[in-house]
């Protein structure tokens, strides 16, 4: 809901069915918010360069929540397998390039967030019906319950370097993001997961000990090279699969929501531009780290496509020592609790906008009952099915890509009209050069992904297109 | 909003400093009602048939998928 009034287009609360006139009636949670805000006005009024570093620290949060969560056990796995097939090349300006596209992506969330301060299923639901509002949110669901297991297993891997069996290992993982939950009060969670998220910076010292070739690293970022053995069709879909991954379905209804239960204001966008692109970049950094700390796997030939993060850590003792091997297992340990920590969090906010219930991380336990069961039953849900012995989890895991591909198209088009919604977005809508750029960017990621999903649902057809 | 069972109706000076904190479409209450639907161009009633077909159709592929894998 856009506030100027200079725009008469714009849906302003006149234009809402009446209320009674009486004073507003405050929340709980219209408190908390309030609290936090009284802070960022207060860091607003000052001048100096301490009090700007003291906003942009009361203003980030979402855009690196999202960026380091995308940075979760399957992608830090697949950046690891990218590395040790094929060492410093090609793929460490792709990774670059593809959190760029994920920053074109994000900060139309954080504009939509700011500016009608819904979240963005409500918005779907609401723009567009209760068809779409139901079905994004089901869909999310889905998808998102899928990735969770992914990353309990990424976290039961991780846990297993050090012995810890996964009756141990999953009831503690769930336990720790409990923990998080039991301030009722977004900033806390937020700047708890944002602690939790430093950890995945640990792949860069960890690349740094690898000792990496930096003229190579140059030469790739100017030469886009080496690419090994050529443009293979197992590169060729290790592209798509990245690119279709750039986004998910996930980081565009976390990021709007939570902008908005962080109650960042039209004033905010410039400091969540800067949060989102900080977010990339932290990301992008691990990521190229990964691939840097794994490269020196390449000479050994070794077959790691089933590698998970203990095998991981083994092979690389002899690069990187025991306590290098340790921190990495402790860092893919982290790149499964943040991404479950942010991916349930999304589903229940999708569920409350949807059903019209209370939604945010600043209520009391009795106040956002369903808000808080959603995200409890997500989690332990994911968590007891990795517990089921003798269950297919690498088939599990494959279903996580594939549902994110037919999950991508809509999730895309959607943000792409609600940001060009002028009656909502008012000034804010997105500008030309914005469109030309977000637009391609959104065409390229919807290509990949559906080339993706037909090289896995419909190999045959896929490799009649690619073979020359 | 439904559900929260906790709200605190304060009118006059005391809420001053709170609603100075929040735009005015911050507050809980103010969400209550559901912005109203967009008027889609012809353009977009067609996009959105064809979201549904794509999804009509992979569904269908990706259930083939999964019963074909499972033989």
């Amino acid at each position: 809901m856009n506030r100027t009034q200079e725009n008469s287009s714009v849906i302003t609360a006149d234009a809402l069915p009446a209320s009674s006139g009486a004073a507003p009636v405050i929340t709980h949670e219209d408190l908390e918010r309030a609290e936090d805000r009284s802070k960022v006005a207060a860091a607003r009024a000052q001048t100096g360069l301490s009090s700007r570093f003291r906003l942009l620290w009361l203003l980030i949060g979402p855009g690196i929540l999202v960026m380091l969560g995308e940075n979760d056990g399957p992608s830090m796995l697949s950046y690891a397998a990218t590395g040790a097939h094929y060492g410093v090349g090609f793929f460490i300006p792709f990774i670059i390039l593809t959190f760029a596209m994920a920053i074109v992506v994000q900060e139309m969330t954080v504009r939509l967030g700011a500016a009608t301060h819904r979240g963005h299923a409500e918005l779907i639901f609401s723009r567009f019906g209760p068809f779409w509002g139901w079905f994004s949110m089901i869909d999310l669901a889905f998808g998102n319950f899928l990735t969770l297991i992914a990353e309990f297993i990424a976290i039961r891997a991780g846990l297993s370097y050090f012995g810890v069996p996964p009756w141990v290992a999953i009831p503690g993982a769930v336990l720790v993001l409990f923990l998080a939950l039991l301030s009722h009060r977004y900033w806390t969670w937020e700047r708890l997961t944002l602690a939790f998220a430093a950890v995945n910076l640990v792949f860069v010292p960890l690349a740094l000990l690898a000792h990496p070739d930096w003229n190579a690293v140059g030469r790739s970022l100017v030469t886009w090279g080496p690419l090994p053995g050529g443009m293979t069709s197992a590169a060729l879909l290790l592209i798509l699969s990245n690119t279709g991954a750039t986004v998910t379905p996930w980081m565009v209804f976390f990021q709007q929501s939570a902008t908005v239960d962080k109650g960042l204001t039209r004033r905010d966008v410039r400091f969540g531009r800067i949060d989102t692109f900080l977010g990339a970049a932290l990301a992008a950094g691990a990521a190229v780290g990964m691939v840097l700390l794994t490269s020196p796997l390449m000479k050994l030939h070794m077959s790691v496509e089933n590698f998970q993060a203990a095998e991981f850590a083994k092979a690389l003792q002899p690069v990187i020592g025991r306590s290098g091997a340790a921190l990495f297992s402790l860092g893919m340990i982290e790149a499964g609790i943040v991404a479950a920590i942010t991916i349930s969090a999304s589903t229940a906010y999708a569920f409350g906008e949807v059903a019209r219930k209370p939604h945010s991380l600043n209520l009391r336990m009795k106040e956002g009952r369903s808000f808080y069961a959603v995200l409890c039953f997500c989690v332990i849900a994911a968590a007891a099915v990795v517990l089921i012995p003798g269950l297919p989890l690498v088939y599990v895991v494959l279903m996580v890509n594939v549902v994110a591909v037919v999950a991508m198209p809509p999730a895309l088009l959607f943000l792409y009209m609600l940001a060009n919604d002028r009656e909502i977005m008012g000034d804010m809508v997105s500008p030309r050069w914005v469109n030309v750029l977000a637009g391609s960017v959104v065409i390229l990621l919807i290509g990949a992904g559906l080339l993706f999903g037909v090289s896995v649902l419909a190999p045959n057809v896929f490799a009649s297109w690619v073979q020359p | 909003m439904a559900g929260t069972g906790l709200t605190i109706n304060r009118p006059g000076a005391s809420n001053s400093g709170i609603l100075s904190s929040l735009e005015p479409d911050q507050l809980t209450g103010a969400k209550r009602e559901r912005l109203p639907r967009r008027r889609l161009k012809n353009s977009e009633v067609l996009l959105l048939w064809g979201v549904r077909v794509y999804l009509l159709v992979m569904m269908g592929v990706v259930v083939y998928q999964l019963w074909t894998g499972s033989r």
